[in-house]
């Protein structure tokens, strides 16, 4: 690959508002205007007003964006953080734009150059510099306590502060996924923290972050409420337009909906899928949600038991009836999925899926005839492990029994505690179990780690080196399109052995009451707030 | 008397032990980890390990209970794992209050509308009030408090609006906003114990009112309300007291479900999210907590005899 196209590659991935010419040459229109914003911080100054309470339903661990697993997390560090860069989306395509930077170019494939935007403090007074994006960095990457997303930037070889504003990264190999391991799925290794904050607080910087986002962080009171309040001195001018952001803690969706009927609190961070026909019924709130990038699937243990046999696997997998799937047990939300690349990573997600011939679907002929070439052809007993927990709980188990028994698997469904359901999965102690992966924006992400032989998170415990070694090859490949054919054919040998049966694809709902106007919504799970204000 | 409170104080220490023993060690036997919880999905095997020895769990049993008591002692309820609060201000501070407003406040309804409406039963016996508030009981006996909170909620919260739906005001800051938030989740919470203390009213001032007392107060000429609610009541206050003290167990379990529904953040909400979470340290506060109020209160229900029993206290 010449340097030439490898630049327009990037180019391309970036945004439409800096432009292709802007990112090459560093001194476009849109970055004129970045920078004068951000050197007269005094212009930006907007007039803060309203308080916004949005209730937030799933767990929240930590707000330190290096340590965190959750999405729920995320949506509030976001408000109180920025990252080098940032997603966005236009209502059709998915970007990473600059966020702290100001530029982000390619010196060479290996090598990426940021120019931080001047004059950004964080909520503590300290500036954010070069300095400050490198002890970030290095506190993902080798820090104590190991973060869990240092593998993020394992391939991270140096980070070179070249002058107080400008970092360069080096890697070890051309790095496709950066943009996604900075700034998409669970935690997020590309956000930037206060260093000082990080001396001042050590283990607990999670109790109080230290950003340069646009609410600071205030008050977080167990099970009660998160408390954010405007940074008048951000650095995106006229933002934010909120004073303050109460993130109330409920364990009770119902409870919240209730409340955000009779007016208590103004959103929902996330609206579970049985609320849904509840909440467009009701004429003074609004719905936020598309299919998002996740799939759901079916994993059968390849390690142990029936399962270890690929043609009774793929009986299970083409026996899976999407279309009543999607019905019973999503409520008639989710889409019906053929393989895991999900639709909002644009460039990857084929448009035609359907009619392609790619992946599994439902086809009981396909899968009586799979089951006839198992080696047990007597009734086969296995135990299906369920709990309460995910998007729709035990439904997605008790929707698919029956469909399992019509290829004489007999599946005992085992009704367990969430925290005992963990356990036994990451123990590989199964035959069967549903889950979700969440948050993918990279097809590497979506499949990579989950499958990878021997993997951490590979708890089917499905291997071949074959799908290890065409992802690998993708990993280093900037080329969205050279990229694509890679993973395609990984996830075509992953859905022909099927360790899982792949299911749906999942959207994920916010709501907000009407009076709440400016909510930009990002299809990851996003809650940013600086562009929103209360009419 | 010294002897007796040395004694009953002797009693407790005994019973918190044996309470935190068996807590500390049903925790560790129960499946789940919450090294896993913590790291979420994303994590790899060296993180697991090390998290494991940070946070001590690597220890003996053994060494993790004494370690765990002697700072619990002395007022060290540590940092919980993951979310790294303070335990003792988390539970002590910020959560016992809300679960002792949320009691008090159902206790109060309890026995402002259980009293009167069983005094009333008891008067009226055999009439159609009689049998409406014997209606009324049962009902209130069968009903599950989490579906009553929700109908509560959607009836009184959403389609009237009078009420707030959720949320907590602390009543020593605002009294009547604290009491305003407090109408719906208080009388979710004390149905059971309207209706339990109706029927133990009733049941008991029937029997009190054939005394040979109640009939000469009579003879006297009191007035029929004053026989009733000063020498009736005041006779069927011991049972009642004895009763309530047995059932603050069942009126705390209650508040977990309660506080879930209305999203108070007290001891049950605590509890609950510390269990699935597999939060050790918290959870063990919030039992020793409740053990606590549950022997104190028991504690305080003895020592009210004599006040309540004139025949009771010490003869000079």
């Amino acid at each position: 690959m010449t340097q030439v196209d490898h630049k327009k590659l990037l180019a391309e991935r970036l945004s439409a508002r800096l432009g292709r010419r802007a990112v090459l040459k560093g001194l476009g229109a849109g970055i004129v205007a970045a920078s004068t914003a951000g050197s007269f911080p005094a212009i930006a100054r907007a007039q803060q007003s309203g308080h916004l309470k949005i209730a937030s339903i799933k767990v929240i661990d930590t707000l330190d964006p290096h340590f965190t697993g959750f999405l729920s997390a995320i949506q509030v560090i976001n408000n109180i953080h920025n990252g080098l860069l940032k997603i966005t989306y236009d209502g059709t395509e998915v970007k990473f734009e600059p966020d702290l930077a100001e530029t982000w170019d390619l010196e060479d494939d290996k090598t990426h150059v940021f120019k931080l935007r001047e004059g950004v403090m964080f909520h503590d007074g300290t500036p954010c510099d070069a300095e400050a994006v490198k002890f970030s960095l290095l506190r993902v990457k080798e820090g104590t306590p190991a973060s869990p997303h240092a593998w993020k930037l394992e391939l991270l070889s140096e980070v070179e502060v070249v002058d107080p504003l400008t970092v360069k990264l080096h890697f070890s190999e051309p790095y496709a996924f950066l943009p996604v391991a900075l700034n998409g799925s669970t935690g997020r290794a590309g956000t930037i923290v206060s260093p000082a904050a990080v001396q001042k607080y050590g283990a607990d910087y999670g109790r109080n972050p230290v950003g340069t986002g646009p609410f600071k962080f205030v008050s977080w009171r167990e099970n009660d409420a998160i408390e954010l309040e405007a940074n008048p001195d951000y650095f995106e001018p006229g933002m934010p337009k909120l004073e303050r952001v109460t993130f109330v803690l409920m364990n009770e969706a119902s409870t919240a909906l209730a409340a955000l009927m009779s007016g208590q609190i103004d959103g929902m961070t996330d609206c579970p899928m049985q609320l849904v026909d509840q909440v467009a019924k009701f004429p003074r709130a609004t719905l936020y949600g598309e299919i998002e990038g996740n799939y759901t699937f079916l994993g059968m243990n390849c390690k142990r038991g029936p399962f270890t046999d690929i043609n009774l696997r793929r009986a299970a997998a083409w026996a899976l009836d999407r279309d009543t799937l999607v019905k019973q047990a999503y409520f008639g939300r989710a889409q019906a999925a053929f393989t895991p690349i999900s639709p909002p990573m644009t460039g990857f997600f084929d448009p035609d899926i359907a009619t392609s011939g790619r992946g599994q679907w439902f086809d009981l002929e396909k899968a009586k005839s799979f089951r006839a070439q198992a080696a047990e052809q007597g009734e086969v007993e296995v135990t299906y492990m369920m709990a309460e927990r995910g998007p729709v709980g035990t439904r997605v188990a008790q929707t698919i029994a029956p469909m399992l028994a019509q290829v004489g698997i007999k599946a005992n469904l085992e009704l367990i505690e969430p925290a005992a359901w963990v356990k036994r999965r990451n123990e590989g102690d199964f035959d069967l179990y549903d889950f979700e992966w969440v948050a993918d924006l990279d097809p590497d992400e979506a499949i990579y780690p989950e499958f990878k032989s021997d993997g951490a998170w590979n708890f089917c415990g499905w291997v071949n080196t074959e799908f290890d070694d065409l992802c690998k090859r993708a990993q280093v490949l900037l080329d969205t399109a050279e990229r694509a054919k890679l993973y395609h054919a990984a996830e075509d040998l992953l859905m022909d052995e099927a360790p899982i049966g792949i299911m749906t694809h999942m959207p994920i709902y916010k709501v907000f009451s009407n009076k709440v106007q400016g909510f930009q919504y990002i299809p990851a799970d996003l809650v940013n707030l600086h562009t929103v204000s209360l009419a | 008397m010294l002897r007796q409170a040395l004694g009953k104080i002797g009693q407790t220490l005994v019973v918190l032990f044996i309470v935190s023993v068996a807590t500390f060690g049903l925790l560790k036997l129960a499946p789940g980890d919450p090294v896993q919880i913590m790291l979420g999905s994303e994590y790899s095997p060296e993180a697991y390990e090390q998290l494991t020895i940070e946070m001590g769990l690597d220890r003996p049993f053994l060494t993790q209970y004494l370690d765990w008591a002697t700072n619990f002692v002395t007022g060290d309820w540590g940092t919980s794992f993951v979310a790294r609060t303070d335990i003792f201000t988390y539970g002590f501070m910020e959560a016992l209050p809300v679960t002792l407003t949320l009691a008090s406040f159902s206790l109060a309804f309890a026995i402002l509308i259980g009293v009167p409406l069983g005094v009333l039963s008891a008067v009226k016996k055999d009439t159609a009030c009689d049998a409406g508030s014997a209606v009324l009981a049962l009902t209130g006996t069968a009903f599950p408090s989490f579906l009553l909170g929700i109908l509560l909620i959607w009836f009184f919260g959403v389609k009237l609006g009078w009420f707030p739906v959720m949320g907590y005001v602390s009543p020593w800051q605002d009294f009547w906003g604290g009491l305003y938030h407090m109408i719906l989740p208080g009388l979710t919470l004390s149905t059971y114990f309207i209706a339990m203390i109706t029927r133990l009213t009733r049941a008991t001032l029937i029997e009190v009112l054939e005394q040979p007392y109640i009939a000469a107060a009579r003879a006297r000429g009191e007035p029929g309300w004053r026989v009733i609610w000063v020498h009736g009541v005041r006779n069927i206050a011991m049972p009642l007291v004895t009763i309530l003290g047995l059932q603050l167990g069942t009126l705390l379990q209650g508040t977990v479900l309660t506080e879930t529904v209305f999203n108070l953040p007290g001891i049950g909400q605590m509890l609950t999210s510390a269990v699935l979470g597999r939060e050790y340290m918290v959870v063990q506060a919030g039992v020793m907590m409740t053990a606590f109020l549950f022997i104190g209160v028991n504690l305080l229900v003895d020592l009210s005899y004599p006040i309540l029993d004139p025949r009771l206290r010490d003869r000079r």
